[in-house]
């Protein structure tokens, strides 16, 4: 018995790993994270930004023609304005729940807060 | 010698069942689903596919939703083929895109003109989102309005020809024909769950139930839900593509009749259909008909409509009520009977 290689607290240990990773998992699928915001320009991402853990006002402005420039502050994220004609951009809002999107076509970029509880938005 | 020997063993064993463990994480971790996005069809598109062709899934609907609108629909693309159209040439139309055009025909008929797809001459004169947006002349709009009007199209369903003057637009039904070819194709591919929005026109189908909100007028978020197991489902709004001048607001849906803007009451029409051609064709003839007339005009063609008026109210078909829950609180449904 003294001989053995691998004692109980061995296998203990090693169980102890693979249920931290199951907890890991677990936390993972469960919880429902923090909301971040992805900015996209010609489809690269740009910038992410955790809207929760936002503590100064942040500002993107896009190296396009026209250029936007879109503001993350107080745990929202908006299209301050854009040199485009139609302002769609601008006239969405702020963007504070998950799912939110707010497209400016004529600058290419795209500001999302990722994951929602719907498969898709109809407008 | 012999426990240090041991304690090596131990360590290595311990990693092992460690990196096992961080292994199994990742294998039950990951999901088969695939999102993907890009600009097409002059609007925004969002992909999220799950299944195994899911990745050759969304390279070809992009390409599908690129190629229709360039070879086909674009009525600004040189060489598509309403381009050609519009340069009053006659035009050979193939049978894959007939079926869409009798669709288009249809609406147009039994919403009375509500629906027509001959108005590029009107939207011309407004030129909503572009440098040259104004409020044209009244004489203006009436010449025209004069020149629209899709009975005066010459078609023998193989062939086409618009007479002087008239621009076919498009752009009230061609995110819905691209959602039909796109789920043509879905359907030849191994996919579990598909969604696909063109600009906000949705096609989910797949295994499972989807959730589909309703966009929120003038604001993020959704203010409404619809639950279903597959459908298209396209919305027409007031409050996206618009322009203000003297106070006034002029949006980019215009009344076949009275080449104005419509004003019907509601600020946007949703329409659930099986089929991405009526659903699109049919939230424009709604949003121009209204709520009590876009629902008969849905039960018509067995489909459901929902619609969204200024002051907060949400005027549902019986069968669209049925699958639909209201998320925003400050929003009221009511079920036209």
């Amino acid at each position: 018995m003294k001989n053995k290689i691998i004692r109980r607290g061995d296998i203990i240990l090693a169980l102890a790993a693979v249920a931290a990773a199951l907890i890991l998992l677990i936390f993972q699928r469960t919880s429902s994270g923090g909301r971040v915001a992805v900015v996209t320009v010609n489809s690269e991402v740009i910038a992410r930004i955790n809207l929760d853990e936002l503590s100064e006002k942040t500002v993107i402005k896009t190296d396009t023609e026209p250029s936007a420039i879109i503001v993350a502050e107080n745990g929202e994220i908006y299209f301050e304005s854009s040199g485009c004609k139609d302002k769609i951009c601008v006239k969405t809002g702020r963007l504070t729940h998950k799912g939110d999107t707010a497209v400016c076509l004529p600058a290419r970029a795209v500001v999302s807060i990722s994951g929602s509880d719907v498969d898709a938005i109809t407008y | 010698m012999e426990s240090k020997k041991k304690t090596a063993l131990k360590t290595v064993i311990i990693i092992i069942a460690a990196a096992a463990a961080i292994c199994l994480l990742v294998f039950f971790s990951r999901s088969d689903e695939y999102t993907d996005s890009f600009i097409a069809m002059d609007t925004y598109c969002s992909v999220k596919l799950s299944g195994k062709d899911a990745e050759e899934a969304a390279k070809e609907f992009k390409e599908i939703t690129e190629k229709l609108d360039s070879e086909t629909l674009s009525r600004f693309e040189k060489g598509s083929l309403v381009y050609s159209l519009n340069e009053n040439s006659e035009e050979n139309i193939p049978e894959s895109l007939a079926k869409y055009f009798d669709t288009l025909f249809d609406v147009y008929r039994q919403s009375e003109g509500a629906y027509d797809f001959t108005l590029g001459a009107v939207s011309d004169l407004w030129a909503i989102g572009t440098d040259n947006e104004r409020v044209p002349g009244s004489d203006e709009i009436k010449a025209a309005t004069g020149l629209c009007g899709a009975d005066k199209l010459i078609y023998d369903g193989s062939s086409m020809t618009v007479p002087g003057g008239m621009k076919l637009d498009l752009g009230s039904a061609g995110k819905g024909i691209a959602l039909d070819e796109i789920k043509a194709k879905s359907d030849s591919l191994n996919l579990k769950k598909c969604v696909v929005s063109l600009g906000g026109s949705v096609l989910v189908c797949g295994k499972g139930n989807f959730k589909v909100g309703i966009q929120k007028p003038g604001a993020a978020g959704y203010i409404a839900v619809i639950n279903t197991d597959g459908a298209f489902i396209s919305t027409s709004g007031s409050y996206e593509r618009y322009f203000e001048k003297d106070g006034v607001r002029y949006h980019h849906i215009l009344d076949p009749d009275t080449g104005y803007p419509a004003e019907s009451g509601i600020v946007s029409a949703t329409i659930i259909a099986q089929s991405g051609t009526l659903s699109d064709a049919l939230s424009t003839a709604c949003f121009v008909l209204g709520a009590e007339k876009g629902a008969e005009l849905c039960l018509e063609y067995g489909c459901e409509g929902v619609f969204v008026s200024a002051d907060n109210k949400i005027y549902a078909t019986p069968g669209a009520a049925e699958m639909l829950e209201i998320t925003d609180s400050s929003y009221s449904l009511e079920v036209i009977r």
